[in-house]
């Protein structure tokens, strides 16, 4: 069966007065009905740029998509008018954003922003719209929802706006939701709250999710399969069991090995990784992670490798492992 | 914890500083260039005018009164057949003069008050604050006429009387811009440190808050000139034979159907004048914001 | 055990809410710090953990006076801090500094690196001429800056790298406590190895004693020898690390550990995770008895009467919960 929603060789690049910064260098992913998967990386990777490139939210004229396709239920979404990607946006593909304090606006009730995408997308009324906007934010969690739906975002908690975000993003419900880093700002026992509560609503409206973030345990639980990006592309992906227990790249498994776990004893040392990430506007010619990589071979820096599959459904873009030269276990 | 891991470090974009950066970018900023340019051949036209003229400002020549602009007088003469160029360019000096040397009370005035208000905080702020409300709230022409009246005539005291009444506004931005500064890391860091008052608000309070007080000086200025034109046309400005676009307009004010280049020409320096230093404030408020980098 | 360097007493901090027009007249208080004991010992990283509204950056402030506490002592080399006044901490601010959260804003952006290194040492007018370029460049050297970067200013370094200009400022005077507040939060995870990794390294080298704030838990772990876990304002449960980790006893502990996901997906699909209920409170409203009980799973009857003690559990071990016979007030 073929994916909901496929990025193909996607390419979305910043003109600035210092040079192009080539956020997204060549991307490509899928995600398949109902699946949660992950785009895991660090800051500058490429991760927010690319999914915001899916509901073309990169602003311009600074941000260009410059090349590649994204096919959504079988249509390119980048050859779609305005018009018809805005009745896209919301209605069959939402984005729950990272800070619900500026994503949400501040003069306009909960309950009217929630019911404005009903009203443009499903036609309803502004009654009909607030009271499903009741009913969804009763659905989120929300206590005594029919009097929260006349409430300003600035008398929600941080977690409560969170789950208004939600709220607004499954009214129409869509058939792909993608998060961009959830719970960075929200603690960690209302990070558990917010993600059970997304994992329960995905599936019982069997939408699919792209989970974007940069927290290693998130991804572990919640998806089900995982693409590792650095500097505009992706590196390694595969199931979230294969790429967890047998990291083929170098980052992937440096990033496994920096972070302390609860669940193994203490280390007395962690294994970080040296260096810094490449300036994306002047990358170095060959792999983009060679100059931090301990392992690195001379092919690491003459020619960039490309992804190839190393062992069924997991692919990683690293001559090393494509040699078969390493096995990178996680320390 | 090697140095091999910096190879990768500090970027391979071009260093510069903060300033060289705002330099840059103003530089792109063609309206902001075209008005500072403008400002400074005004300025050089306004030294050298000697050189540019043969007229003084003050000769009369009551032979050839109010004549149209000919070869002989650029810009016609005037009612006492004073040459109009050569006032024009005299005029300038006046006109700038003012504009930036009431400046010079204006921060002297407003910058302690704004400093020591949004620093302390609490009474001491309430008080100043109330202070600078109260001077707000005085009709600006009348206190100037007031002060005049008590100083006296010069172009000293004018720029006196003028700076006495503008320096309210640098007096408000200074203490806000204290304020925010005041709550950032990099102060709380230098209090841990054992900084104390006085140490933090010249060492880190007001270096920060220069961008906005330089643009506040910038757009400062045309008003300062502005009130200097307008004082003169009423005639309570610089005292002749002292050149003034003012006293210009309001002397040509009078013959302004049969001669209109009279009034024209100095209000039409009058208004690029304030232009220029207009474009080039906001190409200043661009080019210092913190924010529009990249 | 080694010497106490710093002993906090009972400190508390209200920040009073008022209302009025001509003449504000307080309502309420809100009690961001409310009677916190501990003590810290030389060479050791006590780490503070606990949610946002907790009062942990408050309480790190108020040990360095950044913030005046409302009551309560803080006690460094047999002198009360809280009574001294700010010309007389000078002296003492020396040997107790600070790194903050956020390298953006905790660094002048008009200074050099070189500048920020040796602000500590202009201010206290240690060192002049070579002698302060020397030592300026040995603290670069020992977070890892190579020495030519001394020109540049903060914005030409990435996050990771200011971070360790905020480490070396600290350093520049040998403090023996330095407070670090949060900071690893606001960078990479790559990064954040790195810098944990510096951390430790020169706890070992100069013997100083770190209060380690933070809201990640396996970091903490990592660091810390002894852990306070608070909420809303009060402790909840101190520990030494291996204890905490291995049994928690206070409910609020065992549900923040729980709520910590492993980056291992086989470890995950087998875990159940305590999802607490409801939101934090609002610290100007706090619950009566517990504060933590309207969100605490195992919460009885007596719980939301009785306000339960910092009692001893054994074997160094504190807690803050009516569960255990010795919290009874």
């Amino acid at each position: 069966m073929a994916p909901l929603l496929e990025v193909r060789n996607l390419k979305t690049y910043f003109y600035t007065q210092d040079g192009v910064v080539k956020a997204v260098d060549d991307v490509s992913y899928d995600v398949n009905r109902g699946e949660t998967i992950a785009l895991v990386g660090e800051s500058g990777c490429g991760k927010t740029v690319s999914a915001l490139s899916i509901l073309r939210l990169v602003a311009e004229p600074a941000g260009k998509i410059v090349a590649g396709e994204i096919m959504f239920n079988g249509n390119d979404l980048l050859k779609l008018s305005n018009e018809e990607m805005r009745k896209m946006r919301g209605a069959k593909i939402s984005i729950i954003f990272q800070e619900p304090l500026t994503s949400l606006n501040p003069v306009l009730t909960i309950g009217r922003q929630i019911s404005e995408g009903l009203e443009f997308h499903k036609n309803m009324s502004v009654h009909q719209g607030m009271q499903e906007a009741t009913r969804l934010l009763k659905m989120v969690g929300i206590p005594h929802p029919e009097r929260r739906i006349y409430d300003y975002p600035h008398q929600f908690s941080g977690g409560m706006r969170q789950r208004a975000m939600i709220a607004i993003a499954i009214a129409c419900q869509p058939q792909l939701i993608i998060a961009d880093e959830p719970t960075t700002v929200v603690d960690v026992t209302i990070q558990a709250q917010l993600l059970e509560l997304i994992r329960n609503i995905t599936k019982e409206l069997d939408t699919a999710l792209i989970l974007i973030t940069h927290n290693l345990g998130i991804v572990a639980r919640y998806a089900k399969r995982v693409f590792v990006m650095y500097a505009g592309n992706i590196v390694e992906y595969g199931s979230a069991m294969d790429v967890y227990h047998y990291p083929c790249h170098p980052y992937t498994a440096g990033l496994l090995g920096s972070v302390p776990r609860l669940d193994e004893p203490r280390k007395t040392r962690l294994q970080p990784i040296e260096g810094q990430p490449p300036d994306l506007i002047s990358p170095p010619i060959g792999c983009s992670f060679q100059a931090r990589c301990a392992y690195s071979i001379s092919t690491c820096q003459k020619e960039k490798p490309q992804l190839s599959e190393l062992t069924p459904n997991h692919y990683a873009a690293c001559w090393v492992s494509q040699k078969g030269l390493r096995q990178w276990q996680k320390l | 914890m090697a140095i091999s891991e910096n190879a990768a470090n500090v970027s391979v974009r071009p260093h510069h500083t903060l300033w060289g950066d705002a330099w840059v970018r103003l530089r792109r900023n063609k309206l902001a260039m075209a008005g500072g340019i403008f400002i400074i051949l005004l300025s050089l036209a306004a030294i050298f005018a000697p050189l540019i003229t043969p007229y003084s400002f003050s000769h009369q020549d009551l032979t050839a009164i109010l004549q149209n602009p000919s070869a002989k007088h650029w810009l016609g003469t005037d009612g006492l057949g004073r040459d109009v160029f050569a006032r024009l360019l005299y005029g300038a000096r006046t006109s700038l003069a003012v504009g930036i040397f009431t400046q010079i009370i204006v921060l002297g005035i407003g910058l302690p008050i704004g400093a020591i208000a949004g620093y302390a905080g609490g009474t001491v702020d309430n008080v100043l604050m109330r202070f600078v409300d109260f001077m707000y709230g005085f009709p600006d022409i009348l206190l100037i006429i007031l002060i005049k009246a008590i100083l006296g005539g010069g172009i000293y005291q004018l720029f006196f009387a003028i700076g006495l009444v503008a320096w309210v506004d640098i007096a408000r931005l200074v203490r806000g811009q204290m304020m925010s500064v005041k709550s950032r890391d990099f102060v709380a860091a230098a209090r841990a440190m054992g900084g104390m008052g006085p140490y933090i608000t010249e060492r880190h309070l007001l270096p920060n808050s220069l961008g906005p007080i330089i643009v506040s000086v910038t757009f400062n200025v045309p008003r300062a000139i502005f009130t200097e034109a307008a004082l003169s046309f009423i005639g309570i400005g610089v005292r002749p034979p002292t050149p003034s676009w003012g006293s210009m307009i309001s002397d040509g004010y009078a013959v302004i159907f049969s001669s209109w280049y009279q009034v024209f020409f100095p209000a039409l320096a009058i208004a690029l004048l304030m232009i220029a230093f207009t474009f080039l404030g906001d190409g200043l408020r661009d080019a210092l914001d913190p924010k529009m980098r990249h | 055990m080694a010497e106490i360097v710093i002993e906090v007493n009972n400190l508390a901090k209200y920040f009073p809410v008022t209302q009025g027009l001509f003449h504000q007249k307080k309502i309420a208080d809100v009690k961001a710090v409310d009677g916190v004991s501990f003590t810290i010992h030389k060479g050791e990283t006590l780490g503070l953990v606990g949610e946002s509204g907790c009062g942990k950056t408050t309480l790190g402030k108020c040990i360095l006076q950044l913030i005046r506490p409302t009551s309560g002592e803080v006690i460094f080399e047999s002198r009360d801090l809280c009574e001294l006044s700010d010309k007389e901490l000078v002296p003492v601010r020396e040997k107790l500094q600070i790194i903050f959260q956020d390298p953006y804003d905790s660094l002048d952006p008009r200074f050099t690196a070189m500048d920020i290194i040796g602000e500590p040492l202009r201010i206290h007018k240690i060192s002049k001429g070579k002698e302060y370029n020397d030592r300026v460049s040995e603290l670069l050297n020992l977070v890892g800056l190579a020495p030519y970067m001394a020109e540049r200013y903060p914005h030409e370094f990435s996050g990771g790298q200011r971070q360790r200009l905020g480490i070396a400022r600290a350093l520049a005077l040998q403090p023996q406590f330095i407070m670090c507040d949060e900071p690893i939060s606001a960078l990479d995870v790559s990064i954040q190895a790195q810098i944990i990794n510096l951390l430790d390294d020169l706890q070992q080298k100069f013997g100083v004693a770190y209060l380690f704030i933070s809201h990640d838990l396996s970091v903490v772990r990592h660091l810390s020898d002894r852990v306070v876990v608070m909420y809303l304002g009060k402790v909840m449960e101190i520990s030494n690390r291996d204890e905490l980790y291995k049994n928690p006893l206070h409910p609020y502990t065992q549900a923040l550990l729980s709520a910590v996901p492993i980056p291992d997906p086989a470890v995950e699909m087998k875990r159940e995770v305590i999802v607490l209920q409801g939101e934090v409170p609002s610290p100007m409203n706090p619950p009566t008895g517990c504060v933590f009980h309207p969100r605490c799973y195992r919460a009885f009857a007596d719980c939301s009467k009785i306000v339960p003690l910092l009692a001893d559990a054994g074997g160094g071990h504190q807690v803050t919960c009516l569960l255990y016979k010795t919290s009874w007030p």
